[in-house]
Protein backbone atom coordinates (compact mmCIF):
# COMPACT_ATOMS: atom_id res chain seq x y z
CA UNK A 1 0.00 0.00 0.00
CA UNK A 2 1.22 3.50 -0.81
CA UNK A 3 2.48 5.53 2.12
CA UNK A 4 -0.07 8.26 1.38
CA UNK A 5 -2.92 5.76 1.87
CA UNK A 6 -1.39 4.64 5.17
CA UNK A 7 -1.05 8.24 6.31
CA UNK A 8 -4.66 8.92 5.31
CA UNK A 9 -5.60 5.91 7.45
CA UNK A 10 -3.48 7.33 10.29
CA UNK A 11 -5.13 10.76 10.14
CA UNK A 12 -8.68 9.41 9.81
CA UNK A 13 -8.24 6.92 12.68
CA UNK A 14 -6.85 9.77 14.81
CA UNK A 15 -10.00 11.84 14.25
CA UNK A 16 -12.24 8.82 14.77
CA UNK A 17 -10.39 7.86 17.95
CA UNK A 18 -10.94 11.32 19.44
CA UNK A 19 -14.68 11.12 18.67
CA UNK A 20 -15.12 7.53 19.88
CA UNK A 21 -13.08 8.01 23.07
CA UNK A 22 -15.05 11.16 23.85
CA UNK A 23 -18.34 9.27 23.46
CA UNK A 24 -16.93 6.43 25.54
CA UNK A 25 -15.97 8.80 28.36
CA UNK A 26 -19.38 10.47 28.27
CA UNK A 27 -21.09 7.09 28.44
CA UNK A 28 -18.93 5.81 31.25
CA UNK A 29 -18.55 8.94 33.30
CA UNK A 30 -21.69 11.02 32.76
CA UNK A 31 -24.52 8.91 31.30
CA UNK A 32 -23.75 6.18 33.81
CA UNK A 33 -22.36 7.23 37.22
CA UNK A 34 -18.71 6.22 37.36
CA UNK A 35 -19.20 4.24 40.57
CA UNK A 36 -21.54 1.80 38.82
CA UNK A 37 -20.04 2.09 35.31
CA UNK A 38 -17.28 -0.39 36.01
CA UNK A 39 -19.32 -2.94 37.89
CA UNK A 40 -19.40 -6.42 36.35
CA UNK A 41 -23.14 -6.41 35.72
CA UNK A 42 -23.13 -2.97 34.07
CA UNK A 43 -20.27 -3.84 31.78
CA UNK A 44 -21.86 -7.10 30.73
CA UNK A 45 -25.14 -5.35 29.98
CA UNK A 46 -23.25 -2.82 27.86
CA UNK A 47 -21.60 -5.61 25.86
CA UNK A 48 -24.96 -7.27 25.31
CA UNK A 49 -26.51 -4.18 23.78
CA UNK A 50 -25.87 -4.36 20.03
CA UNK A 51 -25.20 -0.65 19.65
CA UNK A 52 -22.58 -0.65 22.39
CA UNK A 53 -21.02 -3.89 21.16
CA UNK A 54 -20.52 -2.41 17.69
CA UNK A 55 -19.29 0.83 19.23
CA UNK A 56 -16.72 -0.96 21.40
CA UNK A 57 -15.55 -3.09 18.47
CA UNK A 58 -15.09 0.08 16.38
CA UNK A 59 -13.17 1.72 19.22
CA UNK A 60 -10.95 -1.35 19.50
CA UNK A 61 -10.13 -1.42 15.77
CA UNK A 62 -9.61 2.33 15.41
CA UNK A 63 -7.30 2.69 18.41
CA UNK A 64 -5.23 -0.39 17.59
CA UNK A 65 -4.79 0.51 13.91
CA UNK A 66 -3.79 4.06 14.82
CA UNK A 67 -1.44 2.95 17.59
CA UNK A 68 0.38 0.21 15.71
CA UNK A 69 0.61 2.26 12.51
CA UNK A 70 2.17 5.05 14.59
CA UNK A 71 4.71 2.62 16.04
CA UNK A 72 5.45 1.42 12.49
CA UNK A 73 6.26 5.00 11.45
CA UNK A 74 8.57 5.50 14.45
CA UNK A 75 10.37 2.22 13.76
CA UNK A 76 10.85 3.13 10.08
CA UNK A 77 12.48 6.39 11.15
CA UNK A 78 14.65 4.60 13.68
CA UNK A 79 16.40 2.33 11.17
CA UNK A 80 16.37 2.30 7.39
CA UNK A 81 17.65 -1.06 6.19
CA UNK A 82 15.50 -3.05 3.76
CA UNK A 83 15.17 -6.17 5.99
CA UNK A 84 14.21 -3.97 8.94
CA UNK A 85 11.52 -2.25 6.86
CA UNK A 86 10.07 -5.60 5.76
CA UNK A 87 9.96 -6.95 9.32
CA UNK A 88 8.41 -3.75 10.65
CA UNK A 89 5.63 -3.83 8.03
CA UNK A 90 4.98 -7.52 8.59
CA UNK A 91 5.11 -7.15 12.37
CA UNK A 92 2.61 -4.29 12.25
CA UNK A 93 0.07 -6.33 10.31
CA UNK A 94 0.52 -9.33 12.62
CA UNK A 95 0.23 -7.16 15.74
CA UNK A 96 -2.96 -5.46 14.50
CA UNK A 97 -4.61 -8.73 13.45
CA UNK A 98 -3.65 -10.52 16.69
CA UNK A 99 -4.76 -7.77 19.07
CA UNK A 100 -7.97 -7.02 17.17
CA UNK A 101 -8.76 -10.77 17.18
CA UNK A 102 -8.09 -11.03 20.92
CA UNK A 103 -10.18 -7.95 21.70
CA UNK A 104 -12.97 -9.07 19.39
CA UNK A 105 -13.03 -12.41 21.17
CA UNK A 106 -14.06 -10.64 24.38
CA UNK A 107 -16.82 -8.71 22.61
CA UNK A 108 -18.11 -11.80 20.79
CA UNK A 109 -18.10 -13.96 23.92
CA UNK A 110 -19.98 -11.31 25.87
CA UNK A 111 -22.53 -10.66 23.11
CA UNK A 112 -23.28 -14.33 22.47
CA UNK A 113 -23.41 -15.37 26.07
CA UNK A 114 -20.03 -17.00 26.40
CA UNK A 115 -19.54 -15.13 29.65
CA UNK A 116 -21.63 -15.96 32.73
CA UNK A 117 -24.13 -13.22 33.62
CA UNK B 1 40.70 48.72 17.19
CA UNK B 2 38.30 46.30 18.85
CA UNK B 3 39.13 42.66 18.55
CA UNK B 4 36.75 39.87 17.65
CA UNK B 5 37.09 36.49 19.32
CA UNK B 6 36.68 34.04 16.48
CA UNK B 7 36.34 30.39 17.46
CA UNK B 8 36.71 27.80 14.71
CA UNK B 9 35.99 24.10 15.02
CA UNK B 10 39.00 22.28 13.57
CA UNK B 11 38.93 18.65 12.57
CA UNK B 12 40.82 16.60 10.02
CA UNK B 13 39.26 13.13 9.84
CA UNK B 14 42.58 11.69 8.61
CA UNK B 15 44.68 12.88 11.53
CA UNK B 16 42.45 14.03 14.40
CA UNK B 17 40.62 11.82 16.86
CA UNK B 18 37.99 14.42 17.69
CA UNK B 19 37.01 17.99 16.73
CA UNK B 20 38.49 20.82 18.80
CA UNK B 21 37.69 24.51 19.12
CA UNK B 22 40.50 26.98 18.39
CA UNK B 23 40.18 30.67 19.21
CA UNK B 24 41.68 33.47 17.11
CA UNK B 25 41.86 37.21 17.72
CA UNK B 26 40.71 39.13 14.64
CA UNK B 27 40.61 42.94 14.23
CA UNK B 28 36.95 43.91 14.14
CA UNK B 29 35.67 46.51 11.67
CA UNK B 30 32.29 47.87 10.71
CA UNK B 31 30.44 45.80 8.13
CA UNK B 32 32.69 42.82 8.64
CA UNK B 33 31.12 39.49 7.70
CA UNK B 34 31.95 36.19 9.35
CA UNK B 35 33.60 35.16 6.08
CA UNK B 36 35.80 38.27 6.24
CA UNK B 37 36.84 37.29 9.77
CA UNK B 38 37.56 33.71 8.76
CA UNK B 39 39.61 34.81 5.75
CA UNK B 40 41.61 37.21 7.95
CA UNK B 41 42.31 34.38 10.41
CA UNK B 42 43.32 32.06 7.60
CA UNK B 43 45.50 34.62 5.80
CA UNK B 44 47.27 36.14 8.81
CA UNK B 45 46.98 33.74 11.76
CA UNK B 46 46.47 30.10 10.80
CA UNK B 47 46.89 29.03 7.18
CA UNK B 48 45.52 25.58 7.94
CA UNK B 49 41.89 26.65 8.49
CA UNK B 50 39.77 24.77 5.98
CA UNK B 51 36.78 26.67 4.58
CA UNK B 52 34.89 26.83 1.30
CA UNK B 53 33.62 30.02 -0.32
CA UNK B 54 33.24 31.56 -3.73
CA UNK B 55 30.91 34.45 -4.64
CA UNK B 56 30.87 36.39 -1.33
CA UNK B 57 27.33 37.63 -2.12
CA UNK B 58 24.99 34.80 -1.03
CA UNK B 59 24.57 33.52 -4.56
CA UNK B 60 26.66 30.37 -4.70
CA UNK B 61 25.83 28.75 -1.34
CA UNK B 62 29.39 27.56 -0.78
CA UNK B 63 30.10 29.09 2.62
CA UNK B 64 27.26 27.47 4.59
CA UNK B 65 28.30 26.74 8.16
CA UNK B 66 26.96 26.79 11.70
CA UNK B 67 27.57 30.24 13.16
CA UNK B 68 26.83 30.64 16.86
CA UNK B 69 24.77 27.47 16.72
CA UNK B 70 22.60 28.31 13.71
CA UNK B 71 23.18 27.34 10.06
CA UNK B 72 23.99 30.50 8.08
CA UNK B 73 26.00 31.70 5.10
CA UNK B 74 29.27 33.18 6.37
CA UNK B 75 29.33 35.78 3.59
CA UNK B 76 25.77 36.89 4.38
CA UNK B 77 26.18 37.19 8.15
CA UNK B 78 27.67 40.35 9.55
CA UNK B 79 29.52 40.05 12.83
CA UNK B 80 27.59 43.00 14.27
CA UNK B 81 24.19 41.43 13.59
CA UNK B 82 25.12 38.47 15.80
CA UNK B 83 25.31 40.79 18.80
CA UNK B 84 27.97 38.68 20.48
CA UNK B 85 31.58 39.24 21.50
CA UNK B 86 32.50 35.79 20.32
CA UNK B 87 31.72 34.17 16.98
CA UNK B 88 31.79 30.37 16.87
CA UNK B 89 32.06 28.80 13.42
CA UNK B 90 31.36 25.09 13.08
CA UNK B 91 30.65 22.79 10.12
CA UNK B 92 27.04 22.11 9.10
CA UNK B 93 25.26 19.28 10.89
CA UNK B 94 23.97 16.23 8.99
CA UNK B 95 26.99 16.20 6.64
CA UNK B 96 30.32 14.41 6.87
CA UNK B 97 33.27 16.71 7.58
CA UNK B 98 36.00 16.88 4.93
CA UNK B 99 38.12 19.30 6.93
CA UNK B 100 37.32 21.94 9.54
CA UNK B 101 34.36 23.93 8.11
CA UNK B 102 34.21 22.10 4.80
CA UNK B 103 31.49 19.44 4.60
CA UNK B 104 30.79 16.77 2.02
CA UNK B 105 27.67 17.81 0.09
CA UNK B 106 27.80 14.79 -2.24
CA UNK B 107 24.76 13.04 -0.71
CA UNK B 108 22.89 16.36 -0.72
CA UNK B 109 23.35 16.87 -4.45
CA UNK B 110 22.54 13.20 -5.07
CA UNK B 111 19.19 13.61 -3.30
CA UNK B 112 18.57 16.71 -5.38
CA UNK B 113 19.25 14.78 -8.62
CA UNK B 114 16.93 11.94 -7.55
CA UNK B 115 13.80 14.15 -7.65
CA UNK B 116 14.41 14.93 -11.34
CA UNK B 117 14.92 18.67 -10.83
CA UNK B 118 14.15 19.74 -14.38
CA UNK B 119 11.14 20.20 -16.63
CA UNK B 120 10.07 16.83 -18.01
CA UNK B 121 8.19 16.98 -21.31
CA UNK B 122 6.86 14.54 -23.84
CA UNK B 123 7.52 16.73 -26.86
CA UNK B 124 11.18 15.88 -27.45
CA UNK B 125 10.89 16.93 -31.08
CA UNK B 126 9.82 20.45 -30.05
CA UNK B 127 12.69 20.73 -27.60
CA UNK B 128 15.24 19.58 -30.16
CA UNK B 129 13.82 21.84 -32.87
CA UNK B 130 11.85 24.62 -31.12
CA UNK B 131 9.10 26.34 -33.05
CA UNK B 132 7.87 28.58 -30.22
CA UNK B 133 7.96 29.18 -26.45
CA UNK B 134 6.44 27.64 -23.34
CA UNK B 135 4.68 30.57 -21.72
CA UNK B 136 3.50 30.93 -18.12
CA UNK B 137 0.87 33.25 -16.72
CA UNK B 138 1.99 35.48 -13.82
CA UNK B 139 -0.22 33.59 -11.35
CA UNK B 140 1.28 30.30 -12.51
CA UNK B 141 4.76 31.68 -12.02
CA UNK B 142 3.91 32.95 -8.54
CA UNK B 143 3.13 29.38 -7.41
CA UNK B 144 6.73 28.32 -7.91
CA UNK B 145 8.75 31.52 -7.97
CA UNK B 146 10.07 31.49 -4.40
CA UNK B 147 11.32 27.92 -4.81
CA UNK B 148 13.43 28.93 -7.80
CA UNK B 149 15.51 31.12 -5.46
CA UNK B 150 17.13 28.04 -3.87
CA UNK B 151 20.94 28.25 -4.12
CA UNK B 152 21.53 24.69 -2.83
CA UNK B 153 23.60 25.81 0.14
CA UNK B 154 22.42 22.90 2.29
CA UNK B 155 21.41 24.97 5.33
CA UNK B 156 17.85 23.60 5.32
CA UNK B 157 19.04 20.01 5.12
CA UNK B 158 21.55 20.68 7.87
CA UNK B 159 18.81 21.92 10.21
CA UNK B 160 16.28 19.16 9.43
CA UNK B 161 15.65 16.79 12.36
CA UNK B 162 14.37 14.05 10.06
CA UNK B 163 17.51 14.11 7.91
CA UNK B 164 19.48 13.69 11.15
CA UNK B 165 17.81 10.35 11.84
CA UNK B 166 16.63 9.01 8.48
CA UNK B 167 19.40 8.72 5.93
CA UNK B 168 16.92 7.81 3.17
CA UNK B 169 14.78 10.92 3.63
CA UNK B 170 15.34 13.23 0.61
CA UNK B 171 15.50 16.35 2.78
CA UNK B 172 13.75 19.72 2.53
CA UNK B 173 15.80 21.07 -0.36
CA UNK B 174 15.11 18.12 -2.66
CA UNK B 175 11.43 17.96 -1.71
CA UNK B 176 10.92 21.69 -2.21
CA UNK B 177 12.51 21.37 -5.63
CA UNK B 178 10.26 18.41 -6.39
CA UNK B 179 7.32 20.71 -5.71
CA UNK B 180 8.89 23.53 -7.69
CA UNK B 181 9.02 21.42 -10.87
CA UNK B 182 5.82 19.45 -10.29
CA UNK B 183 3.80 22.66 -9.82
CA UNK B 184 5.34 24.24 -12.91
CA UNK B 185 2.70 24.26 -15.67
CA UNK B 186 5.37 23.56 -18.27
CA UNK B 187 6.21 20.24 -16.58
CA UNK B 188 4.68 16.87 -17.45
CA UNK B 189 6.60 14.63 -15.07
CA UNK B 190 4.62 15.24 -11.87
CA UNK B 191 2.99 11.81 -11.59
CA UNK B 192 6.31 9.97 -11.94
CA UNK B 193 8.02 12.33 -9.49
CA UNK B 194 5.26 11.95 -6.89
CA UNK B 195 5.23 8.15 -7.23
CA UNK B 196 8.89 8.18 -6.19
CA UNK B 197 8.26 10.43 -3.22
CA UNK B 198 5.22 8.56 -1.90
CA UNK B 199 7.31 5.88 -0.19
CA UNK B 200 8.15 4.85 3.36
CA UNK B 201 11.01 7.36 3.54
CA UNK B 202 9.48 10.01 1.30
CA UNK B 203 7.54 13.20 2.02
CA UNK B 204 5.49 11.70 4.86
CA UNK B 205 8.52 11.56 7.12
CA UNK B 206 8.51 15.38 7.26
CA UNK B 207 7.05 16.34 10.66
CA UNK B 208 6.82 20.02 9.78
CA UNK B 209 9.38 21.23 12.32
CA UNK B 210 9.85 24.23 10.04
CA UNK B 211 13.53 24.68 10.82
CA UNK B 212 14.34 24.46 7.09
CA UNK B 213 12.30 27.57 6.39
CA UNK B 214 13.68 29.31 9.47
CA UNK B 215 17.31 29.04 8.36
CA UNK B 216 16.96 29.58 4.58
CA UNK B 217 19.10 32.60 3.68
CA UNK B 218 17.12 33.27 0.50
CA UNK B 219 13.67 33.41 2.10
CA UNK B 220 12.50 30.17 0.52
CA UNK B 221 9.89 28.22 2.52
CA UNK B 222 10.75 24.55 1.89
CA UNK B 223 8.33 23.42 4.62
CA UNK B 224 5.48 25.02 2.67
CA UNK B 225 6.59 23.27 -0.52
CA UNK B 226 6.58 19.92 1.27
CA UNK B 227 3.08 20.45 2.70
CA UNK B 228 1.78 21.45 -0.76
CA UNK B 229 3.41 18.36 -2.20
CA UNK B 230 1.73 16.23 0.50
CA UNK B 231 -1.64 17.70 -0.49
CA UNK B 232 -1.14 16.79 -4.10
CA UNK B 233 0.13 13.29 -3.31
CA UNK B 234 -2.80 12.67 -0.94
CA UNK B 235 -5.29 13.75 -3.57
CA UNK B 236 -3.57 11.51 -6.11
CA UNK B 237 -3.32 14.34 -8.60
CA UNK B 238 -0.35 16.51 -9.56
CA UNK B 239 -0.92 20.29 -9.36
CA UNK B 240 -1.81 20.14 -13.01
CA UNK B 241 -2.34 17.26 -15.40
CA UNK B 242 -0.17 16.36 -18.34
CA UNK B 243 -2.92 17.66 -20.63
CA UNK B 244 -2.93 20.99 -18.80
CA UNK B 245 0.79 21.49 -19.39
CA UNK B 246 1.63 24.63 -21.30
CA UNK B 247 1.34 24.25 -25.03
CA UNK B 248 3.94 25.65 -27.34
CA UNK B 249 3.14 29.24 -28.28
CA UNK B 250 4.24 30.17 -31.75
CA UNK B 251 5.59 33.70 -32.17
CA UNK B 252 2.63 34.57 -34.43
CA UNK B 253 0.07 33.49 -31.77
CA UNK B 254 1.89 35.47 -29.12
CA UNK B 255 1.46 38.72 -31.01
CA UNK B 256 -2.34 38.30 -31.34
Amino acid sequence: MKESRLMLLQYSTAVLAVVLVAIHLVMQGIATPYSTAISYATILSIYRTWFYAIFLEALLVVVLVHGFNGVRIILHEWRQTAPWSRWVDLGTVVAIVATVAFGSRTVILAVFGGVAG
Amino acid sequence: MKELRLVVQKFDPFSDAAPRLVEYAVPRREGMTVLDALLYARDYVDHSIGLRFSCRQASCGSCGMKINGRPRLACYTQVDELGAEKVVAQPLDNFAIIKDLVTDLGSFFQRHREVTPRLVRDDAQEQDHPTGEYLMKPEELSRVLQFTYCIKCGLCTSSCPTVATDERFPGPQALAQAYRYTADVRDQGGAERMAELDGTHGIWRCHFAGSCSYVCPKGVDPALGIQLLKRHVMSGRPPHSKDDATKVWKPAEKQQ
